[in-house]
């Protein structure tokens, strides 16, 4: 630690560190996300991916932990002047250690004996969790370029808000359903899971732009994105 | 408004720069301190510090000088250019130093009470605090006595001081002496120029002096401060991963010395540790390292000094620091006794907060105020 203090500065930035890492978590909570929905849209055993998604979780969790100690650091050594962006990024790293918990939540589903691989509307649900997916790839993206693009970040938030309210629709759509309770609920459950997913990957990107007090809510304050 | 700004954006190297002017500055300062005590006659010099004859009130005197300017830096830098000047004794300003070394501790004790609040923030951060003031008090406890009777701190300076420079009583040829006496002429002609009694002149050269150093001290802690920053935040998150031991005194040593300021790592610690960032026992030997790291202006100060004596007491201060870190944290029973004496009075000080602003009134004020008057 002492070497340390003699390293040369790495021109990263105040955050390029805490920005490389979190960019890290979001893979990991990709790589769970992934496992979790692959497992309960097919008919391969849970018991595969329990231990290795758990462990990502643990990891990110982990990596929260520390990423938030070196925030109070960074206030601590530096002063008040990035409380903001020491905000922005607390929130930040909750909202990617969110998306672990909600991929250990589809893995419980998994876990519960619900398979869906049998559904009628499979394919469709397969696409939505395809969508999701392929938005934490731009997410990262978005997030570790050096500057801020505020068109591309509303360009995304705006796609996404789109799925967000098609999820929420579907999700209504199994409540009220006619069909066996056996059949909707899980699905109804899932794509709550997954319209938290996306509005936690909505809301991280956002970080970087919106004012703080804005994020996750929507038309001014007004609209709760219940993420 | 634009030129404070632009000196906050100023580059690496322009910063660098300014850094080392400041310290040349500093320099003249500490030399102009010792040319304002010289002008001052003999009778006068006796009479203004007689009251430091004796030992407890010259550790008083040391307590509240570094309260009042809240920098041990610039108190000790300070008792080294009155020696150097030949007004005060080292066995004089061994105790005014060891003060010092107790004073410093008000401001990161001023710092936790910020937390005050929130119960247990509080406990930790006035935990992390007091322990600095405990180990101090210890180590005085411990080393005056010793040092009184044996001179366990000054005789290991005074023999290094001698290897390095030469005996006490000769005149040391410093070259930083040469490179500062041309500016110090100039205060000296001002002053003459202004008041023909060599009292008054020496007190406007001494106040002259003080003023040089604080300010000068203030700057080279400021800028190193924005200089270094990044690696100390580096550091500080190796810390966090690494715990505490011999590397982190180590790390408190290295920051305090870029930083010039021990008040500065200690109260950088103390909202980690309300936060629960850090424990008590990892901040515990980054405060003995800033303990260490903060001598080093007091060894800048001498180099500005025509005497060995004043090389002798900058030596003393980081002798007594040492010998108290061998003494209360190498030996494991002695470790745990700040440790525990802070964990006892962070608890009684949650359950009523009022005695937590009474005890930095009564230790750091009222008790050293009492002894300079008493045994002064």
């Amino acid at each position: 630690m002492v070497l340390e203090f003699f390293r040369r500065n790495s021109g990263e930035g105040d955050f390029g560190h805490i920005v490389s890492r979190a960019v890290t978590m979001l893979g990991d909570a990709r790589h769970s996300y992934d496992l979790a929905t692959l497992v309960l849209l097919s008919n391969a055993d849970p018991g595969n991916v329990a231990q290795d998604i758990r462990d990502t979780d643990q990891r990110i969790n982990q990596a929260e932990q520390e990423l938030r100690s070196e925030l109070i650091v960074h206030v601590s050594v530096k002063g008040a002047a990035d409380i903001g962006s020491v905000l922005g990024f607390t929130l930040l790293l909750k909202k990617i250690e969110r998306i672990g918990d909600q991929a250990k939540n589809i893995l419980e589903l998994a876990e519960g004996g619900v398979r869906m691989s049998g559904a009628p509307e499979i394919d469709v649900v397969r696409g939505d969790c395809g969508a999701i997916s392929t938005f934490f790839a731009e997410a990262g993206t978005l997030l570790s370029a050096a500057d801020v693009d505020d068109e591309a970040v509303a360009d995304y938030a705006a796609r996404v808000n789109a799925v967000i309210d098609d999820l929420h629709d579907k999700m209504n759509g199994y409540m009220t359903s006619d069909r066996p309770g056996r059949d909707v609920v899980p699905l109804a459950i899932l794509y709550r899971y997954l319209r938290r997913v996306a509005a936690n990957l909505v809301g991280i990107v956002r970080t970087s732009v919106e004012p703080l007090p804005h994020v996750d809510y929507l038309e001014g304050g007004t609209v709760d994105t219940d993420d | 408004m634009d030129d404070r700004r632009a000196l906050g954006q100023l580059s690496g190297p322009a910063r660098s720069a300014l850094v080392v002017l400041l310290i040349y500055v500093f320099l003249v300062g500490v030399s102009s301190l010792e040319t304002g005590i010289k002008i001052m006659g003999e009778d006068t010099q006796e009479r203004l510090f007689s009251t430091v004859s004796n030992p407890f009130a010259a550790l008083c005197v040391g307590v509240l000088g570094t309260v009042l300017v809240q920098s041990s830096s610039a108190s000790t830098s300070v008792i080294v250019g009155l020696v150097a000047s030949g007004a005060l004794g080292v066995g004089d300003a061994v105790p005014m130093v060891m003060g010092a070394n107790i004073g410093t501790t008000v401001t990161n004790t001023l710092v936790s009470l910020g937390h005050i609040r929130q119960s247990n923030e509080f406990r930790r951060a006035f935990a992390a605090a007091t322990v600095h003031d405990f180990f101090n008090v210890c180590a005085v406890a411990l080393l005056l006595p010793l040092e009184l009777l044996f001179g366990v701190v000054s005789k290991p300076a005074e023999w290094l001081s001698g290897s390095l420079v030469g005996s006490a009583g000769s005149d040391w040829k410093s070259p930083v002496k040469a490179w500062v006496k041309e500016p110090v002429g100039w205060l000296k002609d001002l002053w003459g120029a202004v008041v023909e009694n060599p009292n008054l002149r020496g007190v406007g050269m001494v106040l002259t002096g003080l003023v040089i150093v604080l300010v000068a001290l203030a700057f080279i802690t400021r800028n190193m401060k924005k200089l270094v920053a990044d690696r100390v935040e580096r550091s500080v998150n190796a810390l966090l991963g690494r715990g505490g031991g011999a590397l982190a005194l180590l790390l408190g040593v290295v920051i305090t010395i870029a930083v010039q300021s021990s008040s500065i790592t200690t109260s950088i610690l103390i909202p980690l540790a309300g936060a629960g960032v850090v424990t008590l026992r990892n901040a515990y030997p980054v405060t003995l390292g800033a303990n260490v790291g903060t001598t080093i202006t007091a060894l800048l100060a001498a180099l500005a000094a025509s005497k060995p004596e004043a090389l002798t007491v900058a030596l003393a201060h980081t002798t007594f620091n040492v010998v108290g870190i061998l003494l209360l944290y190498v030996v494991p029973v002695a470790r745990s006794v700040p440790l525990i004496g802070a964990e006892r009075l962070a608890d009684v000080a949650v359950e009523r907060r009022s005695l937590a602003v009474a005890y930095v009134a009564v230790a750091f004020i009222i008790v050293p105020l009492l002894g300079v008057v008493l045994l002064g």
